[in-house]
């Protein structure tokens, strides 16, 4: 056996040499068989004609004999390849089109799946990833739903925890660093000591936080490695050093990682900062000490051999004693909530992530159908060619390998064109789009190893997938049918595969189709749908204030000084400053108490709420319903007042007069206990959350009355509003030159940004669908042309004895018909499933309308005719005597 | 042509049953003409299976460097250049020492199989 291998592998590396002496020991067999025949008396000729017979076919021995010397696989794969590539190169077109169309599914499924591989099925970059667990509290009231910690809450878990190795809070804040000009602001978290302990990670340079570092006063930072390269020249020397950071000094205690991110759904943060800088008293109440200010996530190590139930139990008990100890602040929250950190990163973005690549599977499904096409067609061409072959002796297994290898060359060539297509459409194209896309870190999806493997296995399973119609064609192929004229059966049995292929991609284009639908409408409607603010003409930014040059007092005088610059500035219509904007989600939700019906405190309602400056309505364009706006005069010294959106006037007060109710909120500016509040005013309902399809009930400060700092400057403007942002800088500057001003935005940027999610799918989703429907009328253009050029014969015919030129466009336009209605029957049944999986995705689209498919549909039918009337055409131009003569 | 017998993997034209059957009977009869007539070529062992057979095994000669290059692979016999009987230069073919053995064990299975054959073939005869 191994004797044999040896063989034959000397005979692959030899195989000219022992051509030639097979070569001649034939010859000389020959010779002598020639010899012999003349000694008994034959002619030459006749002797040479008869050692031939006696000998059999040389050619085909010496074939046969040469597959048997050689290593089979690796002889054949290499003269396989070989005349795959001539083939293919023979037909540049072919190989052009097929290739590009096989680049398109390929590099559109590579794309995704790399994204999905990225977002959705890589582990977190940390040590032991699968023991970390997101942490919540649970809010029973409404739906009970995950809710932040406070900060005593959050110390109290951490106090009597016994099933987390580590238990670790953050939040999202922003810094400006000062330390030289100009001021950049970056985003930071604000973390408990551990943060890197929990996480395995080893800062780079120096350490991380110490538990001493929590006290109030101390100012340390981890720096990102990114901000220690661009800010501070990568100086490693920066270890202790004094950096300023919100005009305070900080000392940096390390650097983390280069590929260090925490938290994975906050790309911005570029420095780490320990809860020392929220126990900082100042005039308002530390947050550590707040139990009711709810706003830490917290992340958790579980012990090993404790599970995530044994945790949430003890950590139940925990929340129980809590809630019984501060009924005031806890008693809503008796429960907890732990799921696994990465479900808690990744879940919302796994469903559509795992939908855009069964798309884009669908995609790949059609550009194999088209390939599998055209090698069909090019078979038929070749059908005489392989007829030939076999005829010759050139064995069937060898052919059809022939035509697999074709196509595997052909699969690897789009392959390769589809992954260049990917790392455009990853490097290029999605850092182009909208930072505001809500999947966590999609930016960082690549083409990796995993990847190319997915690729590759893509270039096979497609290349078999396709190379299977043409070779199952072969397979059934008579070599002494196949080559005689015309051979008809074959063509038939292509002809009917093909309009099956037609079929089966006018039915997945339509699936495709009805999906890009339902999300296009969708994402109209929530583009049509009113914002409650006009978010044309309209400027907003940021402005990065130092809490510690500004005390409350300083703040409310810069803000009204720079309110009355910019609103000099040519240009400017109205400025004010609010803070949330609308559209940017539910960010601070405030219990109150109503004046005509008290509650004990957990049973109170609460609601959005936000802090406006005067003319913040006007500016916005949220129009005043009834009442006042608030004024300068509603000051500190001033009976305290609200202003309330039409939902909650109607949420709260329904079929009552609003203006001059009265509601204590929880809101307070810490010196002063709760105030009881009176509504002054109603404004139109604004939307805190694009994707709700009700208003949200909100109500609003006035600045001067509740100073939480500087909200976000709305400016209304003449002109487009990005044209006075250099004359915003300069008053800005002249004002305080260590100010930065970040996060400048227009009103359309705002609302698209609120979006940017369903956009996402739906641009995806359109392309698909875009590039699905053009392969399939390409695919039926080319199956409707060849049936028109096998029909000239009888169409000839047909106009010969009088059939007219509409006869002959509807007899090629109803073979298009056939087709379209079949496979649109069948993809109803695929559209109704796509509906249905896109169901939570999908805003204002009521569901089982049938519009929507039926708009695809005619897309699909209007489309294939478009196609079909070419060689309709071409059909109805036949001549006759030409068609008849030419066979 | 009959379409269903028709193969295409052996060249020959035959059946792949027949034929699988063939070379190992074609195997064993060069291996043994090998041993019996010592080193010979191609051509030689074509004619003294002509000669053996008295023509009732009519076979292409070509099929003969088949086997050969079978046996040569299994290691059952060599081959070497030398002259042949018209000082032509010629290739010839030897049995080696595990090619005896074989040839052993070949002939021994052959002839027991044959036996039990032919006793089957005699009992139904006489039935």
């Amino acid at each position: 056996m191994l004797r044999a291998v040896l063989s034959r592998i000397f005979g692959t590396f030899h195989r000219r040499q022992l051509d030639d002496e097979f070569a001649e020991e034939v010859r000389e067999h020959l010779n002598m068989l020639v010899e012999r025949f003349i000694a008994r008396g034959m002619g030459p000729a006749e002797a040479f004609y008869a050692a031939r017979r006696q000998f059999g076919g040389v050619t085909q021995m010496k074939e046969h004999l040469r597959e048997r010397r050689a290593l089979p696989p690796f002889d054949v794969l290499v003269q396989d390849v070989r005349h795959a590539f001539r083939q293919l190169r023979n037909a540049q077109w072919f190989t052009v089109s097929a290739a590009l169309t096989l680049a398109l599914g390929v590099g559109a499924s590579t794309a995704v799946f790399a994204v999905l591989d990225t977002v959705v099925l890589r582990p977190l970059p940390y040590a032991e990833p699968e023991r970390l667990m997101a942490f919540r509290s649970i809010d029973r009231r409404g739906a009970p739903h995950p809710t932040n910690l406070s900060y005593p809450t959050f110390f109290d878990f951490r106090a009597r925890n016994r099933v987390f190795a580590d238990m670790v809070s953050y939040r999202d804040e922003r810094f400006t660093l000062t330390d030289s000009l100009p001021a950049v602001r970056v985003g930071g978290e604000i973390v408990s000591f551990d943060l890197f302990p929990l996480l395995g990670v080893q800062p780079v340079l120096g350490r991380g936080f110490l538990p001493e570092e929590e006290k109030a006063g101390i100012h340390v930072v981890v720096l990102s490695h990114a901000l220690w390269k661009s800010r501070f020249g990568g100086d490693r020397g920066i270890l202790g050093r004094r950096v300023r950071i919100d005009g305070m000094p900080f000392t940096v205690v390390g650097v983390a990682p280069a590929d260090f991110r925490f938290p994975l759904d906050n790309p911005d943060v570029q420095l780490w900062a320990p809860l020392s800088e929220d126990a900082t008293v100042s005039e308002f109440t530390p947050l550590t000490e707040q139990r009711g200010a709810r706003v830490l996530d917290v992340i958790v190590r579980l012990k090993p051999g404790v599970t995530a139930d044994q945790a949430r139990a003890q950590m139940d008990l925990i929340a129980g004693s809590l809630a019984r100890q501060y009924p005031d602040e806890n008693k809503n929250i008796a429960t907890t909530w732990v799921q696994p950190e990465l479900e808690q990163l990744v879940g919302g973005s796994r469903k559509p992530l795992w939908i855009l690549l069964g798309a884009v599977a669908l995609v790949l499904l059609i550009a194999c159908a088209n390939v599998a096409n055209l090698l069909l067609a090019r078979s038929i061409e070749r059908a005489r060619e392989f007829a030939l072959r076999m005829a010759l002796g050139a064995s069937r297994p060898a052919v059809v390998r022939q035509v697999l290898f074709e196509g595997l060359t052909l699969g690897l060539l789009g392959t390769a064109g589809g992954v260049l297509l990917a790392l455009a459409a990853l490097q290029g194209v999605l850092p182009l789009a909208d930072d505001d896309i809500p999947i966590p870190r999609i930016l960082q999806a690549g083409i990796d190893g995993r990847v190319l493997v997915f690729s590759m296995v893509m270039a096979v399973l497609t290349s078999v997938l396709f190379s299977l119609a043409p070779a199952l064609q072969i397979v059934r192929v008579d070599p002494s049918g196949a080559l005689k004229e015309g051979a008809p059966n074959i063509a038939r049995g292509h002809h009917r595969f093909r309009s099956a292929l037609i079929i089966g991609q006018i039915a997945l284009g339509l699936v495709l189709l009805v999906g890009a639908e339902l999300l296009i409408a969708s994402f109209l409607y929530l583009m049509q749908r009113d914002p409650g603010f006009r978010p044309g003409h309209l400027l907003t930014f940021h402005i990065g204030l130092s809490e510690t040059q500004y005390n409350v007092a300083g703040q409310l005088a810069f803000s009204d000084r720079l309110i009355k610059r910019l609103k000099a500035i040519p240009g400017v219509r109205t400025a004010a400053s609010g803070r949330p904007l609308p559209l940017r989600g539910h960010q601070m939700s405030v219990a109150f108490d109503i004046e005509e019906h008290p509650a004990p405190a957990p049973e109170r309602p609460y609601s959005d709420m936000a802090i406006v400056t005067p003319g913040y309505f006007d500016t916005m364009g949220i129009s005043l319903l009834k009442g006042r706006d608030f004024g300068e005069r509603d000051d500190d010294e001033a009976p305290p007042v609200l202003v309330v959106n039409e939902a909650f006037a109607r949420k709260y007060f329904p079929g009552e007069e609003v203006i001059g109710k009265r509601i204590k909120p929880g809101a307070t500016n810490g010196k002063e206990g709760m105030r009881m509040r009176e509504i002054v005013g109603v404004v139109g309902n604004a939307k805190q959350e694009a994707l709700n399809t009700e208003p949200d009930p909100i109500y609003y400060f006035p600045y001067k009355q509740l100073s939480w700092g500087l909200g976000t400057i709305v400016l209304r403007t003449a002109v487009p509003p990005l044209r006075v942002e250099p004359a915003v800088r300069a008053v800005l500057m002249s004002l305080d030159r260590e100010a930065p001003m970040y996060d400048v935005r227009t009103g359309e940027e705002v609302s698209a940004a609120a979006i940017a999610g369903p956009r996402f799918l739906m641009v995806l989703m359109g392309s698909f669908a875009g590039i699905a429907l053009l392969l399939t009328v390409v695919g039926l253009y080319s199956v409707l042309s060849y049936a028109v050029a096998r029909r000239r014969r009888e169409i000839g015919v047909r106009i010969a004895v009088g059939a007219g030129r509409r006869e002959v466009l509807g007899l090629v336009l109803r073979e298009a018909m056939q087709l379209v209605v079949v496979g649109l029957t069948l993809g109803l049944v695929g559209a109704v499933g796509a509906e249905r999986l896109l169901k939570s995705m999908i805003f204002g689209v009521r569901r089982g309308d049938v519009s929507m498919v039926t708009v695809a549909c005619c897309v699909m039918v209007i489309t294939s005719m478009a196609a079909a009337c070419v060689p309709a055409t071409r059909a109805a131009s036949v001549d006759p005597m030409q068609a008849l003569r030419s066979e | 042509m009959d379409r269903k017998g028709a193969c295409y993997d052996t060249p020959l034209g035959m059946t792949k049953d027949r034929s699988e059957v063939l070379q190992g009977t074609l195997d064993l009869i060069v291996l043994k003409t090998l041993d019996a007539l010592g080193p010979l070529h191609g051509y030689g062992i074509a004619r003294r299976i002509e000669q053996l057979s008295e023509d009732l095994l009519r076979l292409n000669e070509g099929t003969v460097y088949a086997s050969l290059l079978r046996l040569v692979q299994k290691g059952w016999i060599r081959s070497e250049w030398g002259a042949s009987e018209n000082k032509r230069k010629a290739k010839f073919y030897s049995i080696t020492k595990a090619g005896r053995k074989q040839l052993a064990r070949e002939a021994e299975s052959w002839e027991r199989i044959s036996g039990v054959i032919g006793r089957v073939l005699r009992l139904e005869s006489q039935d």
